[in-house]
């Protein structure tokens, strides 16, 4: 070995720094930061003892994130019209004062409620990102924002629904107790959703579990894992369980001492499954019809489901990310009900699928001293905009915990229909001015032609953000955030892992970045405002919060060893002590059991959203007229790549996967198309121009765009980023769910690479 | 010291690409100049039939290296304890002056040159200064599926097997790759093994 030591240290002494990944995907992970004269130059993860939290592809890139060139770099002020592009830089003082004046402007002019404040999810430390100007706005006179978030909001809400709690998972070990495992619509190979949860998939299979994947695409987890593949339909997941429930039913295979003890509303439920409440039988031929899936296959699945005990159906929340996708989770989360998979090892109760609940701090935790709040009459808030206003119609109001019920708010799928029509249009406000921190909301929400159009529309908008984002080209002022690289913060993780990560800042702010934090210090004075809390250090704030955790014994070392992992006895079991002394532990949903037949939903009487989970149709569905038009259909699910739309500028991320629209063979040679190709993707909301990825992995008659690629119109408002959302519906189902998954499209070719359309 | 050799458990791989990044990042190789640890996806079948599996891919080391008989410098050479197989910089004269005859030599593409003219060839050393340092290589470190080992070749024998072949990849006897697999094979009959 001849080759130079790669630990030289003739350049100076290098030091590992411990921090973590933490934007918006599955994961949260721990990395190792080597630095050498103030520059990180390589990055590992952890290597510590297990179980090792290891960082994806993603992470391990981060240092072409940390030092690309397209990084914001100094305040920008806008010097063209919305959307072009085109800026100057300006000094943070000249950039803050503007800002201080439009926000003093507006709320004189119109009242806080038209300050519209849109928070993202591309920084997920407990302090850093929106939560820092979320509070200045707040002490401000308040802010109107939205409800709903698209990742999971039909998902949430069915968990409420069901089980009036959204901690419904286990911990990973527990997949080792599992004899099946179903894996619907769920991808973690690609998506993560915790960093050990691919890693016990495979030991999982090894243990002999038995694994099937439910899924339009042929994913990297369904190729993976899965001993069987079962394609279905988009937006027909609902059918199928529910044809999986009628098998059970007629073959007497469900848990009847289980129902009968922890649940309420099977014979509701059983009577619209036998077609005895209206409508037909819903039987496994039934479903075909729909679903695609042979009567046979979906028939099979249900008796193996049922009779090989403990199963883990795992209801991924892809599928609800479609219209009416309350009613999929719905069902899942009733069929583990049915055949009695709750409360055990091995089992699983699908719904929201929380399982370590180390976000909920102690003072978020139920006070049994705590005087209950009527919420019918109003619901009290901290934001002088909400506070006591009504509870929406179509809400769980009633329940503890889940989506905020305000009529205050806006789902987020509504804000640019809010901003462009407001009250007249039968919004809650009249947006004027858009406070946007963390979010690529322009890309991220649906219908990003409206978004633009929304935008333009408004007096002010100011950004904080590390790139020149599609929604930071709209903004009138630019601020340029630093990223976790550059200050310290907390990662909690994310769905179901014990453990916290601990970010300690590795580098200098790069050229003038700030925090968010820091940019409500100097911007706090500009309004009138007390800035004691952000006057606070960084040191300070962590350590209170960490102080609120009671699995945080050790803020020091937990600060010096950049991670705390938390040992569990044994495998965390969602609704144990309900299952097993029911007396002593009612679920916590208003008739103490899990409700087949939900009583909150009977009283709304809403047909989108019926008291037992039911099989609906709806405008963008694969047998409606619009079909007709536009014949395929669309999925925006995750890549692998990317973290939503963050990263997207990581050019070794770039060279793993190209972005393009995935369309079968079959479906591409009808239209001539070959891999590589330019395509045009279009329905009545826009049209998007990008490479044709043909692969057998996805199903005839669905195409995919991964989401999160940057919108780029041009002149003629075609989309050449690659955006999703251009094609996507800006409506949303009764319950939440957003529409991401239901979007109906045509497919032109668009000619060669590289050259114009033909 | 005996012949080192890989393992690779191709039924865990998911194709997540950490170890490509994690090596392109420790080495400093940029975008799209290929780096030392390469995954491919491997896809058979018509929907929904359909059978796809990763293989991740550096250098097995042979015992018998086609690349090093190649060289018409002498820059590739086997290390007499390690048997790992690496090439000097300074011997090796960039491909505007040899037509690449290594990576043509090799039936798995090993020796890689980046795509401006002159580039030198680059390959895996099974992160021998890594190694040395008392650490693992980057791509057993970073695997999130734990499904790369590096180690003596008869160690990784007895742990894992002698299963020398894994789709996508052809064992050649003459050359002897220092390699183990836990395979997943595509079945004619359809779905996964």
């Amino acid at each position: 070995m001849e080759s130079k030591s790669l630990y030289d240290e003739s350049r100076g002494p290098v030091t590992i720094v411990n921090t973590g990944c933490c934007h918006d995907c599955g994961g949260r992970c721990v990395l190792r930061a080597h630095v050498q004269d103030g520059k990180v130059i390589r990055i590992e993860s952890d290597t510590g003892p297990g179980p090792q939290i290891r960082a994806c592809a993603r992470g391990r890139a981060y240092r072409q994130r940390l030092y690309s060139n397209e990084r914001l770099k100094y305040p920008l002020r806008r010097t063209a019209k919305r959307g072009e592009g085109s800026f100057e830089t300006i000094s943070w003082d000249a950039a803050l004062d503007e800002v201080a004046e439009n926000l003093n402007r507006v709320k004189k002019e119109y009242g806080n409620s038209s300050v519209l404040f849109l928070p993202g999810a591309g920084n997920q430390g407990m302090l850093h990102g929106p939560l820092g100007p979320g509070l200045m706005l707040q002490m401000f006179g308040g802010f109107t924002r939205y409800w709903g978030i698209p990742s999971y909001e039909g998902a949430l809400f069915a968990s409420m629904a069901t089980y009036g709690t959204i901690k419904t998972g286990h911990s990973r070990d527990d997949l080792l107790n599992s004899r099946m495992i179903l894996m619907w619509g769920w991808n973690p190979a690609n998506t993560v959703w915790d960093p050990e949860t691919a890693l016990f998939l495979a030991k999982a299979r090894e243990n002999g579990a038995r694994m099937v994947a439910v899924d339009p695409r042929f994913t990297d987890t369904a190729a993976t894992f899965a001993d069987e593949y079962i394609p279905i339909r988009p937006g027909t997941d609902a059918a199928m369980l529910i044809a999986m429930a009628y098998v059970i039913i007629t073959e007497n295979l469900q848990d009847q001492t289980f129902i009968d003890k922890h649940t309420i509303g099977f014979n509701d439920y059983k009577d619209y499954v036998l077609g005895r409440s209206g409508g037909v039988p819903k039987t496994p031929r039934w479903a075909e019809e729909i679903t695609t899936v042979p009567a046979q296959t979906i028939a099979d699945l249900a008796r193996k489901y049922a009779t090989n005990k403990p199963g883990a159906l795992i209801a991924g929340w892809g599928p609800a990310r479609t219209a009416m996708g309350e009613q999929y989770s719905r069902a899942a989360n009733v069929l583990c009900a049915i055949t009695g998979n709750i409360g055990i090892n091995g089992g699983y109760a699908a719904g929201f699928m929380r399982a370590y609940s180390s976000r909920e701090t102690r003072h978020l935790q139920p006070d049994k001293n705590k005087k209950a709040v009527d919420k019918s009459k109003g619901i009290p808030s901290a934001n002088p905009v909400e506070n006591n206003a009504l509870p929406r119609a179509d809400s769980l109001y009633k329940l503890s915990g889940g989506t905020n019920a305000t009529s205050a708010r806006i789902h987020q799928s509504r804000i640019w229909d809010a901003i462009l029509t407001g009250t007249a249009g039968g919004h809650p406000a009249d947006p004027k001015l858009a406070y946007i921190v963390a979010s690529n909301c322009l890309n991220q929400y649906p219908n990003a032609n409206r978004g633009a159009e929304a935008l333009k529309s408004l007096e002010f908008i100011v950004v904080h953000d590390q790139f020149l984002t599609p929604t930071a080209k709209f903004a009138d002022i630019v601020l340029p955030v630093n990223t976790f690289m550059e200050r310290s913060d907390i990662a909690p993780p994310w769905l179901g892992s014990p453990y916290y990560i601990y970010l300690n800042k590795t580098v200098d702010s790069m050229y003038e970045s700030k925090t968010d934090l820091e940019i409500c210090r100097d911007l706090a004075p500009r309004l009138g405002i007390d800035p004691g809390f952000f006057e606070m250090s960084e040191d300070e704030i962590l350590k209170m919060f960490a102080g609120r955790r009671p699995d945080i014994d050790d803020y020091e070392k937990m600060k010096r060893d950049g991670v705390v992992k938390i040992p569990l006895s044994e495998p965390i079991v969602a609704f144990k002590d309900q299952v097993k002394d029911p007396e002593n532990n009612p679920f916590p949903t208003l008739s103490g059991k899990i409700e087949i037949a939900c009583g909150h939903l009977a009283e709304m009487d809403n047909p989108g959203i019926p008291q037992v989970p039911a099989y609906l149709g709806h405008k963008e569905h694969y047998d409606s007229p619009l079909s007709k038009k536009y014949p395929f259909q669309l999925l925006t699910t995750h890549s692998k790549i990317r973290t939503h739309s963050t990263l997207e500028m990581v050019p070794w991320l770039r060279e793993i996967e190209a972005h393009g629209l995935w369309i079968n063979p079959k479906d591409a040679q009808k239209m001539g198309i070959s891999h590589n190709d330019m395509v045009e993707v279009f329905n009545d909301r826009g049209c998007v121009r990008i490479a044709a990825r043909v692969t057998e992995r996805i199903m005839p008659g669905v195409v995919n765009l991964c989401q999160g690629g940057w919108y780029q119109p041009d002149e003629n408002g075609v989309d050449t980023g690659g955006c999703a959302n251009t094609l996507t519906d800006d409506t949303h189902s009764p319950g939440g769910a957003f529409a991401m998954n239901s979007a109906l499209v045509d497919i032109r070719p668009a000619g060669k690479p590289g050259k114009e359309a033909v | 010291m005996a012949q080192m050799g890989i393992y690779f458990d191709q039924s865990r791989c998911t194709g997540c690409f950490t170890c490509v990044i994690a090596c392109k990042d420790w080495y400093d190789t940029p975008a799209y100049t290929p780096g030392r640890m390469r995954v491919s996806c491997i896809e058979h079948g018509t929907f929904p039939d359909l059978f796809a599996a990763y293989l991740a891919l550096s250098c097995g080391h042979c015992q018998n290296p086609p690349c090093m008989a190649a060289c018409p410098e002498s820059a590739i050479s086997k290390d007499p304890s390690t048997g790992i197989v690496t090439v000097d910089p300074n011997k090796c004269v960039g491909n505007t002056r040899c037509p690449e005859k290594c990576r043509k030599a090799c039936p798995w593409d090993v020796p890689q040159f980046a795509p401006e003219a002159g580039a030198r060839m680059d390959k895996c050393d099974l992160c021998a200064d890594r190694i040395k340092h008392g650490q693992q290589a980057i791509c057993v470190e970073a695997c999130p599926m734990h499904a790369i080992d590096i180690g003596p070749l008869d160690e990784l024998y007895q742990k894992y097997g002698d299963q020398k072949e894994a789709e996508g990849f052809v064992y050649k006897k003459r050359f002897a790759p220092a390699v183990v697999f836990k395979p997943r094979f595509y079945k004619i009959d359809g779905g996964n093994p």
